[in-house]
């Protein structure tokens, strides 16, 4: 804890400085991790950062929609969907392997359309929420998500069963990112910059907004905030994040994509991560996001054999916890650091006013 | 000049007719009171002018000269209309600042996307309207707990921000939905001081619905009565105090017990 409260001070000591130096040094810290990684373990753990970031910005976009502006949307990984198979079909070669579509773009102008066709998605996905709430919104999102998902199962030409195979990895110049390493600057920096962005929004009067209909829609509106406009806003604000993640994710080492990738059971790991988070915290979503990942890859493999039958339990794990979660720590880890934060400004402010009545005698 | 007026206006919900026909003017810069019996339709009266209902057809509302009939609520919000609500609905898990900032909401001068691409105006913008609206919670007296959620506010302190919310909005006319309700007769002194410097001070007109016959009487120039959904009398407080309709459907059961206890008396 006290530790904490020192590192705590020093970011906001460099936030005083200039408001990005906390990120520059966040950013200078995160650079040699992959070296310390491959140094201390191996070379797969890095592959396992990897997936991290990326759903460090699905977990980080979803809090928008949800936990910014309180619409439930169970349908944001058939978006992740929809960036990574645009992103992966546009810059194949055309006439690829078994069929799949193939534009031949380069890689760098594939992602930011596939970014845009996922916005442009997030806005199909979030008209429902004008005239639903709650769990019906919940289950129109969760129609629209998984319609997406089988969509690309049965269409040869986005994969099918077989998935897209030998998506190009993106090139600075002569170099290739196909590297694990190489790849983690990308997912890294988009991380970093998704974090940043959700701070800006949150901390605007757009942030604000949201926030005033999750908390009373009709009061919302009669301050004066298009709830229509605010609301379908959120929707592809937390698009254009699943959309990047998406396509970083089609283009990262071994370039390969299944609609496996995209399940129901992702989305549930997914809400985990926001569940867990706090809902509506943005470093509550991310330490979720980091926690759950870690967790998810660990538990993959984890088999019982009954009666020399082997059973997969990592989805009754998940989904318990989900449900354990809610009931116990409805605040998740961003209520912990609430709290903290609070402790914080309390302290600082008894101090000052201990500070100045010593002044004054 | 009538700030604002309704004509025909009408409302039901199902075979139930909550607003019937009301033709109604508030002049600027007055305080007109609307007071009626529990279901007369005062609330619904003040979600159809805010657009949180539509009003049946046939029904006609202008604000400012601006016909606001059938019009969404944030457009009639954004014309400067604000209201209270009787059960506050503040943002219970924003600061108290937060809340009065969403008032301000209609004022912003930067789009929805610019917090993206151009942090550092939105962060100036931002500091001018924090000031603006500390002097504000400066002036009802919230400004030392401008950090804390809402929800931790006592029930004075929330009907305070509630208004405070309102009057963020910079409006020109302020719908008051029971603004004494739970208080104590002291408080709700305090409160319609409060409220009428601060129509002196941001030159408003206000609406305002009580069930405190007192309040209303001291401090309307003007008084509708509602009985289920029809205007049935209107004017200054010493007429509409001694208009019949109004002490048989509002008084009258009071008058009727009165009768009874001195009948029982004697």
């Amino acid at each position: 804890m006290i530790i904490l409260s020192k590192l705590t001070d020093i970011f906001e000591y460099l936030a005083k400085r200039h408001r990005l130096l906390p990120w520059l040094l966040a950013y200078v810290l995160l650079l040699p991790l992959p070296f310390v990684l491959a140094g201390l373990f191996n070379e797969y753990l890095i592959d396992l950062v990897n997936r991290i970031c990326l759903f460090i910005l699905l977990a980080v976009g979803l809090n928008i929609v949800k936990g910014f502006c309180g619409q439930v949307t169970v349908g944001h990984i058939g978006l992740y969907a929809i960036g990574a198979v645009t992103s992966a079909v546009l810059s194949l070669e055309p006439g690829g392997f078994g069929g799949a579509l193939g534009f031949g773009w380069p890689v760098w102008l594939a992602i930011p359309t596939a970014v845009l066709v996922t916005a442009f998605a997030g806005l199909i996905i979030g008209l429902p929420s004008v005239r639903l709430q709650g769990a019906y919104l919940a289950l129109a999102t969760l129609g629209l998500g998984e319609s997406v998902r089988i969509f690309i199962a049965v269409t040869p030409a986005l994969g099918s069963s077989t998935g897209l195979m030998m998506i190009p990895a993106p090139s600075v110049g002569s170099f290739t990112l196909d590297s694990f390493t190489s790849y983690y600057y990308i997912v890294m920096t988009a991380a970093l910059f998704g974090i940043y962005f959700s701070f800006s929004i949150l901390r605007s009067a757009t942030g604000r907004a949201f926030q005033a209909i999750r908390e009373d829609t009709t009061a919302a509106a009669v301050n004066g905030i298009n709830v229509i406009k605010y609301k379908l806003l959120a929707f592809v604000f937390s698009a254009v994040y699943a959309g990047l993640a998406g396509a970083l994710f089609a283009h990262m080492p071994p370039g390969y994509l299944h609609h496996n990738n995209f399940t129901v059971i992702e989305m549930v790991t997914l809400l985990l991560m926001v569940v867990l988070g706090g809902i509506g915290n943005v470093w509550g979503g991310v330490i979720g996001a980091i926690v759950v990942a870690i967790a998810y890859d660990q538990t993959k493999d984890l088999v019982f054999y009954f009666m020399d039958r082997p059973i997969v339990i990592q989805p009754l794990v998940f989904g318990l916890s989900m449900v354990l979660l809610v009931m116990f720590m409805p605040r998740g880890i961003g209520g912990w650091i609430e709290d903290f934060q609070r402790n914080r400004r309390f302290i600082r402010r008894s101090e000052e006013r201990l500070n100045g009545s010593t002044r004054n005698t | 000049m009538a700030l604002l007026e309704t004509l025909n206006l009408s409302k039901s919900f199902g075979g139930l007719q909550a607003i019937d026909n009301v033709s109604l003017r508030v002049d600027e810069n007055s305080v007109h009171g609307l007071i009626g019996p529990n279901g007369s339709g005062k609330s619904t009266f003040f979600n159809l002018l805010t657009g949180v209902y539509q009003p049946d057809i046939g029904s006609h509302i202008s604000f400012n000269n601006i016909d606001i009939t059938n019009k969404p609520a944030h457009y009639i919000a954004s014309q400067g209309l604000a209201r209270t609500f009787q059960l506050l609905r503040l943002y219970g898990e924003l600061s108290v600042l937060e809340n009065v900032l969403v008032g301000y909401h209609p004022h912003t001068k930067y789009g929805p996307l610019a917090p993206l691409i151009m942090g550092a105006e939105v962060r100036r913008q931002d500091k001018l309207v924090k000031e603006e609206m500390m002097d504000l919670l400066e002036f009802i007296g919230l400004a030392e707990h401008a950090e804390i959620p809402a929800a931790e506010l006592s029930g004075g302190q929330r009907r305070l921000l509630a208004l405070g919310r309102a009057i963020a909005m910079k409006p020109k006319m302020l719908l008051l939905d029971e603004p004494g309700a739970g208080l104590s007769p002291v408080n709700v002194d305090n409160l319609m001081a409060t409220i009428l410097t601060l129509k002196e001070r941001y030159n408003l007109t206000i609406v305002v619905v009580e069930h405190i016959l007192k309040v209303v009487m001291a401090t309307c120039d003007t008084i509708s009565v509602l009985d289920h959904g029809q205007k049935i009398s209107e004017g200054s407080p010493t007429f509409v105090k001694n208009d019949p309709a109004v002490v048989e459907a509002y008084l009258g059961r009071e008058m009727a017990d009165e009768d009874i206890r001195a009948a029982m008396n004697s």
